[in-house]
């Protein structure tokens, strides 16, 4: 366990803080709504309540990941947005396609609810179309995926950041304060099994010590792409959620956890490990944890 | 049987890059290829008429293809140096057996190297106390690159754009550690105003001399002050412009270099790397200059 040497920005997006040093703040997740096929709106309703209310009682902070995989679908999700989620809590959407992405960011910033929007997410593949709808509806903050075709590494991850490894005109920091977001996440775009997959989880503590940006990632896609698993069923779900723990270990601050039935889980395996950490970088460091972290309700 | 003369390019030729599906890649976990963006840069040549085939450089801009494998280098912002530098393995070589399999049997290959003054002066050097000791340690590096490309390509180019803004005093030693025991022929590229660099130049120990002759028509009567046993890979229609120099223009341009030089000509290209042009200026220019190479050399 550690503390970084450079100064570590918080975040905040409708109440909810995100960054800090190691042991500050809790790791706040992010699960996973719609990813397959047609919604299933009733049932997401029981899954949001639950992971809602896991939240309250481990203090470890949710956030729901909306994707939106056609254009039929993105009146009903943000309708469902509006009448299920609680305005005090803020969501992301969870979006590839640029041409839905601009759509959806039109509907949000009509139904004015920009202020509580994390745009998943800002990469190589930005389009100059995206780039002048995010000008116009601007979220209130961004996740940027690092990831570099040409280098996997935490190196390649930096120079995408930075340059965007000669894909993009700029570097995607320079993108994303360009068409005014100004404040964002990190994602260091954990890579399939055998392709660096280890480096997105190095990776978050050498970008937070060069930036000091509140950084994270969805390791939890290593475990799902290892298909040597299967043959363990019992044991998938469990290394698919305690994957997790990897990031607040390294000193990150956010996990993108997967689907949101994984959510019972998720929540008490993290409020474990960042209790873990705090204890330790509490006493070593004087990291003194936020009255919202878990230890403040458990012990 | 064709003319002596051949046309090559100098290094880089441009592509669209599909980042879309770049970043779909990663979301459905599945490799995405580089080979179809090489095929491409490949193609064109080939449509276009040139003998001597490149693999475009299309991976990154040229010196940092070097960077990026080198070790001890790591590329942020700039390119940096954070250790002791060394050849940790091929860089170019996957890129030119690919090559090898895609081009027609009568057309030849150049491998491309990054001359290690100009990887010195492009980088921020966070490491050694010495620039010189730099070079040397990039020059050995590279030497490994050259002998194991010996074995896959027809020729080798060194690209030392650097000497033409300061060329060191030890560039000699540089340059034949690079291509010590290679038997292949050996190109030099320095684009730029050589004109005061030219007696160091021609001591070097390589076999073409290639520079800018479109963009710095001066270079013609410079370069004819000297007795030299190099031949010339001459620049014959610029990089650094949009404009698509008619067939004409180069012609004219040709037969002037072949009147002042006569059999030291043996290669006719772009002035340098064509990466900023976009792909139809690209490729344009190399059509009329192989035309115009046609026209004049047959």
């Amino acid at each position: 366990m550690f503390s970084f040497t450079k100064n570590q920005e918080i975040m905040e997006i409708s109440g909810i803080k995100i960054g800090g040093q190691p042991g500050e703040l809790p790791t706040v997740l992010f699960g996973g709504l719609f990813f397959k096929g047609e919604p299933d709106y009733q049932n997401s309703k029981k899954l949001l309540s639950n992971m809602l209310d896991l939240s309250k009682k481990t203090n470890i902070p949710a956030i729901p990941d909306f994707f939106i995989k056609k254009e039929e679908f993105i009146l009903k999700i943000i309708n469902f947005i509006e009448n299920n989620l609680p305005k005090n809590i803020p969501f992301s959407i969870d979006i590839i396609d640029p041409d839905l992405k601009i759509k959806t960011l039109e509907i949000l910033g009509k139904s004015k609810l920009l202020n509580r929007t994390i745009y998943n997410s800002i990469h190589v593949g930005i389009t100059d179309e995206e780039q002048v709808a995010i000008k116009k509806y601007t979220p209130e903050m961004a996740i940027i995926v690092a990831f570099n075709p040409k280098d996997k590494s935490p190196d390649g991850k930096i120079e995408v950041l930075e340059n965007g490894a000669n894909l993009t005109e700029l570097g995607l920091l320079e993108i994303t304060k360009k068409i005014g977001i100004k404040k964002l996440l990190i994602d260091t775009a954990a890579m399939a099994p055998g392709d660096n997959s280890g480096a997105s989880i190095a990776a978050i503590p050498v970008i937070k010590e060069e930036y000091g940006l509140p950084t994270g990632c969805a390791i939890h896609n290593v475990v799902e792409k290892s298909k040597w698993l299967d043959e363990f069923k019992n044991a998938k779900k469990s290394v698919d959620a305690s994957s997790n723990i990897n990031i607040p270990l390294f000193g990150g601050d956010y996990a993108i956890y997967g689907p949101i039935e994984q959510s019972d889980l998720v929540f008490p395996i993290i409020a474990w490990q960042d209790m873990l950490v705090s204890e330790y970088t509490e006493k070593y460091f004087g990291a003194t944890p936020d009255k919202s972290h878990p230890r403040r309700k458990f012990y | 049987m064709g003319s002596s003369v051949k046309t090559t390019i100098i290094g880089s030729y441009p592509i669209d890059v599909d980042r879309l599906e770049q970043i779909n890649g990663y979301y459905n976990q599945s490799y995405i290829s580089w080979n179809k963006y090489i095929k491409d840069a490949v193609n064109k040549q080939i449509n276009a008429g040139i003998d001597v085939i490149a693999d475009g450089q299309t991976r990154d801009p040229f010196l940092n293809i070097f960077y990026r494998k080198i070790k001890g280098c790591r590329i942020r912002d700039r390119p940096e140096v954070i250790d002791k530098v060394e050849f940790s393995g091929p860089i170019t070589i996957e890129d030119q057996k690919y090559v090898r399999k895609i081009i027609p049997k009568n057309k030849k290959l150049i491998g491309l190297i990054a001359g290690p003054y100009t990887l010195t002066q492009s980088c921020k050097n966070l490491f050694y106390k010495d620039d010189k000791e730099l070079a040397f340690d990039f020059a050995e590096a590279l030497k490994n690159e050259a002998k194991m490309l010996e074995d896959h390509v027809d020729m080798i180019s060194v690209d030392e754009p650097f000497f033409s803004v300061q060329m060191p005093e030890y560039a000699k030693e540089l340059i034949s550690i690079v291509t010590k025991n290679i038997s292949l022929e050996k190109r030099l590229h320095v684009c730029g105003d050589v004109s005061d660099i030219i007696p160091q130049l021609i001591e070097l120990p390589i076999d073409v001399l290639s520079h800018e002759f479109k963009a710095k028509p001066e270079l013609f009567d410079k370069f004819i002050q000297y007795d030299f046993n190099q031949k010339i890979c001459l620049g014959g229609v610029r990089s650094d412009e949009s404009r698509i120099e008619p067939v004409d223009e180069i012609v004219a341009h040709l037969k002037k270099a072949k009147k002042l030089f006569e059999d030291k000509i043996a290669y006719i290209s772009p002035d340098c790397g064509q990466r900023m042009r976009t792909p139809y200026e690209a490729f344009q220019k190399l059509k009329n200059l192989v035309e115009a190479k046609r026209i004049v050399y047959g």
